[in-house]
C-alpha cells in the first residue's frame, strides 16, 4: 500500500542568478511552496520572466535552487531524476541529426534499457501519439505539431510517473495547439500521469488543467491557484461552455495587472541590460 | 569569479602561453638543436638592430609593405565591382559565381611561374600575384553577404519610396558593411600571402633575396629575426582591421 | 566566405565549361592569330601532346605520389592534433577565451613566411613541406572544430541531461553530432590548404613533387613542359575538390 498522495512537493523554494551580493545578482523566483497530487494536471502561467520556467526546471532537478527543496515521492531531489520525471521542451529539443525513432531511442539508451525493450516501448509510444508511419523521418521533415507529438512520445517512452512540459506548444499556431491539446487531454486521462506544464495561453491552461497556478510579476511567486473542476478527457463542448469562459476571464483578470507591472518595469531596463550584455560579449569574444 | 577578475585572468593566461612558447623555443635552441638551424629568441631579438643595419634590408621591407598595400587596395577596387555585378541578379550570380569559384579553386601557386614570365621578376609580378590572392576573399565574402540581404528590407525601402541610390546608401551598404570589413581583413592576409610567395620564389631581390641568403649561410639568427618582423607586420595589420571592424559593427555585437 | 561556395548546379557547370572553352579559344588565338612568343605562351596542341605523353609514360606518378604523401601526412597530423586540441580547449569557456583569439591571430600570419625556417630545420626534402602543410592546415581545423563544439543548442544539452545522459552519452549523442557539420567544413578547408601549401613549398624550393616539376621546367625555359605540368596539377586539384564536394553532399542528413 502506498499512501503517499503527493507526487511533487515544493517547499519554500527560491532562486537567483549570478553571485549573491554582487550587483549582477538577479532574483528569479521568490519563495514558493506548492504540492502537486498524483495524477493531477497542473499548469503554471504568468508574465514573461516571472520564474515559472525556472520553477519547472527546479522541479525537474535541472537547476538546483538557491534555497528550499523539492521532494518527489517523499525524497529530496538533487539532480535530474530520469526514472521518475520526463521533460517535454519547446519545439527544437529533438535532435535534428537523428530520426524520430532514434530520438525516442536515445532517452532509453541513457537509461540503459535493453535493445528489444527499447524498440517495443518506442513503437508503443509512437502509436500512442499517432506517428507510427513517421518513425524513420527526420525532425526537419515533419511539421511543428508532429515534432511536438514526437517529443511527447519520447517522454512517454521513458515510462515515468511525472511529465514536466515547458511551453510544449509554444511555437505552434493556435489551431494546431487546440488539436494537440485535445489529444493530450485524451492521452492523459488514459495514463493517469502527473503533468506540470508551463504555458502562455489562457485557453490552454483552462482546457488542460485540474489546477492553474498564476504567477506574479518578476521576480515572481505563485499568487493564486484556480481549480478547474471538469472531468478528463475534455472536448470541444467544454471550450464553448460558460464555465470555460468564466474561468478564462478570471485568469485574464488576475494576469492583466501583473503583465502591466512587467511592461512598466521593462522601461527601466535598457541601461542595466545594455551593460550586462556588453560585459557578457567581452567575456565571450 | 567576477567579470573583471575573469578578464585579467584571461589576459594573464594568454601572455603566459606566449611567454612559455618563447621559453620553450629558447630552451630548445640552447640545449637541443644546432644553433646553425635554430637560434634562441634572446639572441634573435638582441640582434634585431644589427639586422636592420644591413644595407638594403630596410628598403626590402619597405618594398614589401608597398607591394602589400598596392595589391590590397587593387584587390578591393577590382573585387568590389565584380561582387556587386555578380549579385546584380539571380541569373548573373548563377552564371558568374561558378566561374569565380573555379578560378578560386585552382591552386594559384601553379601559375606563379607564368606570372613571372609575363610580368618579369620585379615588383609588378609580386603585386599581380598579391592581387590574384586578395581579390577572391573580397568577391566571395561580399557576394555571400549580398545574397543574405532580406527581401523585407529591400521591400520596406521600396515602400518608403527610396530611389536606387538611396536603396544602396541606406539598405545595401549598411547591410554589407560587416562583410565588407571582414573581406578587408581577409584580403590583407591573402595579398600578403601572394606577395610573400612571389618574393620567396624569385629571390633575386627584396625580402626573398635576404631569406635565401640567410638560409644559404645558415644565419638562423638573422632569418628568425626577419621572419619575426614580417610576422609582426602581418599581426599588426590584422589587428588594425579587426579593431576597425569591431568598432564599426559594434551595434551587431 | 564559405557560404558562397554552394554546390555547383548544372547551369553552373555549363558556365564553368564555357569559360574554360573561351579560355582555350583565346589561348589558341593568341598563338595562331596574334603570334605571342612560344616562350611566354606555347601553342596549345603542343602542350596537350606533352600532357598526354606525361600521362602515357606514367612519369607524373612519382611526383604526384610524393606530393600526395606530403599532403596526407600533414593533413592527418593536423586533423588528429586539431580535434584533440579543440576538444581540450572547449572543456571550459575560460580556456576558449584564452586560446581562441591566440589561434585567430596566429592564423593571420601567412605561414609561408616560416617556410625558409622549415627549409633550414628540416631540409629541402619532404620534411619541410610536411611541416609547412601542418602549420597552415592546423589552425583552420582547430578554429572550426572549436566553433563546432560550441555549436551545441543548449536545449539539446538540457534535454539530454533531463533524460539522465552520462558524460560519454553527452559527447556521443549530443556534442559530437552537433559539431559534425562545422567540423567537416574545417577538415575540408584544412585538406585544401595542406595541398596548396605543400605545392607552394615545392615550387619555392625542393627536389621533388608536382610543384618542383613546374618550377624546374620554368627555370629550364621549357614553357611547353611547364604548361603541361600546370594543367596536370590543376586537374589533380579539381579532382580533390570534386571528391570533397561529393563527400560533403553525402555526409549528414538535414541538419
Amino acid at each position: 500500500m502506498n499512501d503517499i498522495k503527493t507526487a511533487i512537493e515544493v517547499c519554500g523554494v527560491h532562486h537567483g542568478f549570478g553571485a549573491k551580493g554582487s550587483n549582477l545578482h538577479v532574483k528569479a523566483l521568490l519563495e514558493t511552496s506548492l504540492s502537486v497530487a498524483k495524477g493531477e494536471l497542473l499548469s503554471l502561467i504568468g508574465p514573461s520572466g516571472c520564474g515559472k520556467s525556472t520553477l519547472l526546471n527546479i522541479m525537474g532537478g535541472l537547476v538546483s535552487p538557491t534555497g528550499g527543496e523539492v521532494r518527489v515521492d517523499g525524497k529530496t531531489i538533487n539532480g535530474p531524476m530520469p526514472q521518475s520525471i520526463a521533460f517535454v521542451f519547446q519545439e527544437n529539443a529533438l535532435f535534428p541529426w537523428s530520426t524520430i525513432l532514434e530520438n525516442i531511442d536515445v532517452g532509453m539508451i541513457f537509461q540503459g534499457v535493453s535493445k528489444s525493450e527499447r524498440l517495443e516501448r518506442a513503437h508503443q509510444s509512437l502509436k500512442a501519439v499517432g506517428l507510427t508511419d513517421f518513425a524513420n523521418h527526420y525532425p526537419g521533415q515533419l511539421s511543428g505539431g508532429m515534432r511536438q507529438r514526437a517529443a511527447l512520445a519520447r517522454a512517454l517512452s521513458l515510462e515515468t510517473d511525472i511529465i514536466l512540459m515547458d511551453e510544449p506548444f509554444g511555437a505552434l499556431d493556435e489551431q494546431t495547439r487546440m488539436i494537440l491539446g485535445e489529444d493530450l487531454s485524451i492521452l492523459l486521462a488514459r495514463t493517469g500521469k502527473t503533468i506540470i506544464f508551463v504555458t502562455h495561453s489562457l485557453g490552454e491552461a483552462v482546457f488542460l488543467s485540474d489546477r492553474v497556478a498564476v504567477f506574479s510579476a518578476r521576480p515572481g511567486t505563485i499568487k493564486h491557484v484556480i481549480e478547474v473542476q471538469e472531468p478528463h478527457p475534455r472536448t470541444q463542448a467544454f471550450v464553448t461552455s460558460d464555465k470555460f469562459a468564466r474561468l478564462r476571464n478570471e485568469l485574464y483578470g488576475l494576469l492583466h495587472d501583473e503583465i502591466r507591472k512587467t511592461l512598466s518595469a521593462d522601461f527601466r531596463l535598457p541601461s542595466a541590460a545594455a551593460d550586462g550584455g556588453r560585459a557578457n560579449v567581452a567575456a565571450h569574444s | 569569479m567576477s567579470p573583471s577578475m575573469r578578464r585579467w585572468s584571461i589576459t594573464f593566461a594568454r601572455l603566459a602561453v606566449i611567454l612559455s612558447l618563447f621559453v620553450a623555443w629558447e630552451i630548445a635552441a640552447r640545449y637541443f638543436v644546432d644553433p646553425m638551424f635554430l637560434s634562441p629568441p634572446s639572441k634573435v631579438i638582441g640582434s634585431l638592430g644589427k639586422l636592420f643595419a644591413r644595407p638594403g634590408l630596410t628598403n626590402a621591407l619597405l618594398l614589401l609593405l608597398g607591394e602589400l598595400l598596392i595589391s590590397f587596395v587593387c584587390s578591393i577596387l577590382i573585387g568590389l565591382p565584380i561582387a556587386v555585378a555578380i549579385s546584380a541578379s539571380k541569373v548573373t550570380r548563377r552564371n558568374m559565381l561558378p566561374i569565380v569559384l573555379l578560378l578560386y579553386g585552382t591552386p594559384q601557386i601553379t601559375i606563379l611561374p607564368i606570372v613571372m614570365l609575363l610580368a618579369g621578376v620585379g615588383t609588378a609580378s609580386k603585386i599581380t600575384f598579391g592581387i590574384t590572392h586578395g581579390v577572391f576573399p573580397v568577391i566571395l565574402t561580399v557576394v555571400a553577404s549580398l545574397r543574405d540581404l532580406k527581401d523585407i528590407h529591400k521591400q520596406s525601402a521600396y515602400s518608403m519610396g527610396a530611389n536606387s541610390w538611396q536603396r544602396f546608401r541606406y539598405v545595401l551598404l549598411p547591410h554589407m558593411l560587416p562583410a565588407l570589413l571582414t573581406s578587408l581583413r581577409l584580403a590583407m592576409i591573402a595579398s600578403l600571402l601572394g606577395v610573400l610567395l612571389a618574393e620567396l620564389y624569385s629571390s633575386s631581390s627584396g625580402v626573398g633575396f635576404f631569406t635565401r641568403q640567410f638560409t644559404d649561410t645558415f644565419d638562423s639568427t638573422s632569418l628568425f629575426g626577419l621572419v619575426l618582423v614580417t610576422a609582426a607586420i602581418a599581426i599588426f595589420f590584422n589587428e588594425l582591421l579587426h579593431g576597425l571592424q569591431s568598432r564599426l559593427t559594434a551595434y551587431r555585437r | 566566405m564559405a557560404q558562397a561556395q554552394s554546390p555547383t548546379s548544372f547551369g553552373g557547370t555549363i558556365a564553368q565549361l564555357s569559360f574554360v572553352g573561351v579560355l582555350v579559344g583565346l589561348w589558341y588565338a593568341a598563338s595562331h592569330v596574334w603570334h605571342v612568343p612560344a616562350i611566354l605562351l606555347p601553342e596549345p596542341t603542343g602542350v596537350f601532346m606533352r600532357v598526354v605523353s606525361l600521362l602515357r609514360n606514367a612519369s607524373f606518378l612519382s611526383p604526384l605520389s610524393i606530393t600526395m604523401h606530403e599532403v596526407g601526412v600533414a593533413f592527418a597530423f593536423s586533423t588528429i592534433a586539431g580535434i584533440f586540441v579543440s576538444f581540450v580547449v572547449t572543456r571550459s569557456q575560460w580556456l576558449i577565451d584564452v586560446f581562441e583569439p591566440l589561434f585567430t591571430s596566429i592564423n593571420a600570419i601567412p605561414a609561408i613566411l616560416f617556410f625558409p625556417l622549415f627549409a633550414l630545420l628540416f631540409g629541402l626534402d619532404v620534411g619541410s613541406k610536411i611541416a609547412l602543410g601542418i602549420t597552415i592546415s592546423f589552425f583552420p581545423i582547430v578554429l572550426n572544430t572549436i566553433a563546432g563544439f560550441q555549436n551545441v543548442d543548449p536545449v539539446h544539452m538540457k534535454c539530454a541531461r533531463s533524460m539522465g545522459a552520462s558524460n560519454w552519452h553527452m559527447f556521443r549523442y549530443v556534442l559530437f553530432p552537433s559539431a559534425v557539420p562545422i567540423l567537416l567544413s574545417g577538415l575540408r578547408m584544412g585538406l585544401t590548404l595542406a595541398f596548396l601549401s605543400v605545392l607552394g613549398g615545392e615550387t619555392i624550393a625542393s627536389f621533388s613533387g608536382l610543384g618542383h616539376e613546374i618550377a624546374e621546367s620554368s627555370q629550364a625555359m621549357d614553357s611547353e613542359l611547364m604548361y603541361a605540368w600546370i594543367i596536370i596539377v590543376i586537374c589533380v586539384s579539381m579532382s580533390l575538390n570534386f571528391i570533397l564536394t561529393v563527400l560533403d553532399d553525402r555526409s549528414g542528413p538535414a541538419t
